[in-house]
């Protein structure tokens, strides 16, 4: 079974919680096992999250285009931003010895590990990845 | 998220009910900013009912311990789930925190 869903969101916070629940039950629904639920839906929280806080700074004129499609294999989550974008070869490794106590940075590695691919296109503001059930 | 604390001899033992993340992350940091005020020396802080925490959830619990740390604090966490375990793990948490299973009050040194 295929399902597609396309949405467009502010950058609240409680609508972070929203589309991550929402995701959740349909990935429930679906009968994907409730690990891989959980390295989803970290994932998503995060790289949503960063479209928010750090691409569009909270603005309230700028919005976040999400799109999920899941099939029997896999998920495919995008999440867009409308900020300056980013280059991720300048997010410090958070796991070396020096960075260990610092108390940001670990949100994109933490995406890196969970899901099975990763891809930061449109200069960093497009964030497409995917995970396999 | 409720945070429930409770004193055994001189172990402050701090029960986390509920996600660690972006929301209730705040609530976190404050509960500790008294515990760090008090400068409590041992405090266990129980996961057993905590079944999500995210990178904000992290950087809480990384800034309580730094801050413990400048008066000599120890901070133990105890009863991580598995998945929760994992995400210390890969962010090689697992290597600054005191991870301990049950019985973390009896064993505190």
């Amino acid at each position: 079974m295929l399902v597609k869903i396309r949405s467009e969101i502010g950058n609240e916070k409680h609508l972070l919680k929203g589309e991550s629940a929402r995701l959740v039950e349909l990935l429930g629904e679906h009968g994907v096992d409730e690990n891989t639920i959980f390295d989803i839906r970290i994932s998503f929280e995060e790289v949503l999250r960063n479209a928010m806080l750090h691409g569009n700074k909270e603005s309230k004129h700028k919005k976040v285009k999400i799109e999920t499609e899941i099939t029997d294999e896999c998920v495919t989550i995008s999440v867009e931003d409308e900020g300056e974008g980013f280059d991720i070869r300048k997010i410090p490794d958070p796991t070396c010895e020096e960075n260990l106590l610092k108390e940001g940075g670990r949100g994109v590695f933490l995406v890196q590990n969970l899901m099975d691919e990763v891809e930061y296109l449109n200069g960093g503001r497009k964030v497409v990845m995917k995970k396999a059930f | 998220m409720q945070i429930d604390m409770r004193e055994e001899a001189d172990i402050t033992v701090c029960r986390i009910k509920g996600d660690v993340d972006i929301n209730s992350s705040p609530n976190v940091r404050k509960f500790f900013e008294n515990i760090i005020k008090e400068k409590k020396k041992k405090v266990v802080v129980d996961f057993s009912e905590v079944n999500y925490v995210d990178s904000s959830g992290l950087a809480t619990l990384v800034e309580i311990l730094k801050k413990m740390r400048v008066y000599g604090g120890k901070l133990k966490m105890a009863n991580l789930s598995e998945r929760v375990l994992g995400l210390f793990e890969i962010t090689k948490l697992d290597k600054l925190f005191d991870i301990v299973n049950g019985e973390a009050v009896k064993n505190f040194e």
